[in-house]
């Protein structure tokens, strides 16, 4: 067992001391964080151009409230002196005797000119025609995809043609908003009796708890998985690489050479995530949203992340193991990667419904079951205990079976120079 | 096994596939000696230490190291040096030599002791706290050398540990190799240097296609072989021998020949005398080279095929 931890711990701290490990721990949250900013920017700065456009108007009255409500969104969209959106400036088109189709054309090529951006045409029965004779008003541009103009003259023109509409009709139209007030609905968990015999009020299910915990232990399991998966790829195939293996294998049996290194990059991989739990940790508490942090919640999690890195770590290891190079491991890592994408796409099935039968079956599958279990856990009501716990046996049982199966292979496999094995040879390495 | 004997091997095979890897050999290597493996490559040395060793198992036959029926129960007690060796290379030599000692059990106390007092000896000292990608391959081969013997092993296996090493280098691995002997460790070591094994093996052991071939002492070996050997120097050079009955075979050296004679030494000196000018002439024993070349040579079945696989 010394030579284990020995061994464990030299990879725990060589792994730790790396640059990439730190630039990993700092550098996701800052990329991360990185993004939205520059997301947020870039969508009020990436366009602040002028787009000048012209209007034929055949019913003759709703080009002014097109010119002033573009004069009051262009206001708008300037903060601080500095424009953050884009200037739409309308100009009227009369078509004064002329045939419409002889101005769009002049319209056309003043667009090729670059003279204008787009056109709009509002045909004149937009105003009197109802149900499905009203006529599309006809937008025409260059950029046909860029939707900015298009979707607020969309806005704009039918808010004023419902406006006109009604007052035609001689009807109220903030009464009608008013009469026509949705009413909200609420969704909240059981309403139980407390011990002193009080009706303690059900609490109200919010989106946060609902949707946001469960991903956040989603997105902490997967993490935890490919770093633990990808170190000891790494590792074991560097260690294969420079020939340090046999040196090692003078002094330790091959299952604690494979379970030192599991651990020790087991041990890495939980440290990167107590980090990032840590952070999640401080936005509940500075978002004064604590009462998310659910302690048996977060025991459930030690459990399954524990094994679901082990289960996989052995299996990376083992592969890694069987392979000379780095591109002998690329292709062994697809089938190893689809095993963790499955429990990925599995999870959309379980968020969306996780009582369902299919849920409930992915939930005991012990490859899935870290991920799909630990969603089940963390959506209310959750599963029976019976299933939990069923589950987790499974899952240590597999666990235990794919270290001593990794084992077997990293016998083999860690003196094994040349050409990678196949898979029915690595299952025969498992019986020899 | 009496404790005296610290290898006892005993009719151990190794098939890989259709490859009779190791095939039916005993080997007995005495405690406190300087056993020396020698054979050409792909000849099953490694194969033969790596089942001493426990990290193949043999498909038949014993093997007890240390008095243990198992190289496994005696890990910490065997230091082992194999020919496809490397090192951490972004540790430092202390971190690599600590972390080698503590997988053999040993205190970081007694690793550090050890560790400067082989340091010193192989001149490295100033070395041990850069890195192992600073180190030339003659001192990372040093270093892997101390790695092996940081615990203070009562075995040593080295596999090649010479290969690739420049002659100073290997002159100073050798004085290290006699120091762990002078200290009382059993040494079996491979090796492709002949000079070495004759120079520093007390028993020498080949192994040729998988079987023994030879095994002894370097007297029993060169007395089997028998005092055939003569090296001359003439003025007729390696050309004047051919063709002559009493010669078997010749190792040109250029400036001298050896020569392995089928006859009497006496009768072949007239016959040479007649022909040319003798400036030497020396009865030997052969050489361990000499016997191996002779071994090791393909036969002549092998080179006709050989050549017929060129065609």
């Amino acid at each position: 067992m010394s030579r284990i931890l020995t061994i464990a711990q030299s990879e725990f701290t060589t792994l730790v001391k790396t640059k990439a490990f730190l630039f990993g721990i700092i550098l996701m949250p800052v990329l991360m964080v990185g993004f939205f900013f520059f997301m947020s920017f870039a969508q009020r700065h990436v366009d602040v151009e002028t787009r000048p456009f012209a209007v034929i108007d055949h019913t003759g009255v709703l080009y002014d409230a097109v010119r002033t409500s573009a004069e009051t969104r262009n206001a708008d969209s300037i903060d601080n002196g500095t424009r953050t959106g884009p200037e739409f400036v309308p100009s009227a088109v009369t078509v004064a005797g002329r045939s419409a189709d002889e101005v769009k054309v002049e319209l056309s090529t003043r667009i090729r000119d670059k003279d204008l951006f787009a056109f709009v045409e509002i045909p004149a029965e937009v105003l009197t025609a109802t149900g499905s004779d009203v006529p599309p008003i006809r937008y025409y541009s260059e950029s046909t995809s860029y939707e900015p103009l298009p979707n607020w003259l969309r806005t704009t023109l039918n808010e004023e043609i419902t406006k006109r509409r009604f007052d035609a009709a001689g009807i109220d139209q903030a009464m009608i908003t008013r009469l026509n007030t949705r009413t909200p609905l609420s969704t909240f968990g059981l309403v139980e009796r407390a011990t002193d015999g009080s009706v303690k009020e059900a609490q109200e299910v919010d989106e946060i708890a609902r949707m946001i915990v469960p991903f956040f232990f989603l997105f902490l399991m997967f993490m935890t998985v490919m770093t633990a998966a990808q170190q000891l790829l790494n590792a074991i195939i560097e260690e294969k690489m420079s020939k340090i293996s046999e040196v090692l294998l003078g002094s330790v049996t091959p299952f604690q050479l494979l379970m030192g290194k599991l651990l020790g990059v087991v041990g890495v991989a939980l440290l990167l995530t107590l980090v990032y739990f840590s952070g999640g940790v401080y936005a509940l508490m500075s978002s004064g949203r604590w009462d998310l942090f659910n302690p048996a919640l977060v025991g459930w999690f030690v459990v399954f992340v524990v094994c679901a890195a082990l289960l996989y770590g052995s299996l990376f290891l083992a592969l890694g193991s069987a392979c000379s190079d780095l591109k002998d491991a690329q292709s062994m890592m697809q089938p190893a990667m689809i095993l963790i994408m499955l429990p990925y796409l599995g999870s959309f099935i379980v968020i969306q419904n996780p009582e369902s039968s299919l849920a409930v079956g992915m939930s005991f599958f012990p490859t899935m079951t870290p991920f799909t279990m630990m969603l089940r856990i963390a959506m209310p009501p959750g599963p029976p205990m019976w299933q939990v716990l069923v589950s987790v046996l499974g899952l240590v049982a597999c666990t235990a079976l794919f270290v001593w199966a990794a084992s077997r292979i990293f016998r083999v496999g860690i003196l094994m120079q040349g050409k990678a094995p196949t898979l029915p040879e690595l299952v025969k390495w498992i019986g020899k | 096994m009496s404790s005296s004997v610290a290898i006892a091997v005993s009719g151990i095979s190794k098939r890989f596939g259709d490859h009779q890897a190791v095939n039916n050999v005993s080997i007995e290597v005495p405690a406190g000696s300087i056993y020396g493996f020698i054979g050409p490559n792909g000849s099953g040395k490694t194969t033969t230490i790596r089942m001493i060793m426990n990290i193949l198992v043999p498909d038949s036959g014993y093997i007890h190291v240390l008095g243990k029926a198992s190289a496994a129960d005696v890990r910490d007690d065997v230091g082992y040096l194999p020919e496809e060796r490397g090192l951490y290379k972004k540790m430092t030599v202390r971190r690599v030599l600590r972390y080698y000692g503590q997988l053999k059990g040993k205190s970081a106390h007694e690793i550090d002791t050890a560790m400067k007092d082989w340091l010193g000896r192989l001149q490295l000292t100033d070395w041990m706290d850069k890195r192992v990608d600073q180190l030339s391959k003659g001192m990372a081969q040093k270093v892997q050398f101390i790695a092996s013997v940081v615990s203070q092993p009562k075995l040593l296996i080295l596999d090649e540990p010479f290969s690739g090493l420049d002659p100073v280098n290997a002159e100073a691995l050798k004085d290290a190799v006699l120091e762990m002997r002078r200290r009382g460790t059993t040494i079996v070591f491979s090796t492709h240097d002949m000079s070495a094994a004759e120079r520093m093996c007390e028993r020498i052991f080949m192994i040729f296609r998988g079987k023994k071939v030879l095994d002894g002492t370097l007297e029993e070996i060169q007395s089997e072989y028998g005092h055939d050997t003569a090296r001359v120097r003439t003025s007729g050079g390696a050309g004047i021998l051919a063709g002559m009955a009493s010669v078997d075979g010749v190792n040109d050296h250029g400036n001298y020949q050896d020569v392995k004679l089928n006859g009497d030494a006496q009768a072949f000196l007239q016959q040479l005398v007649q022909k040319t000018t003798v400036q030497q002439f020396e009865i030997r024993r052969p050489s361990l080279h000499d016997i191996f070349v002779r071994i090791a040579r393909p036969t002549e079945d092998e080179l006709r095929n050989e050549t017929g696989g060129v065609r």
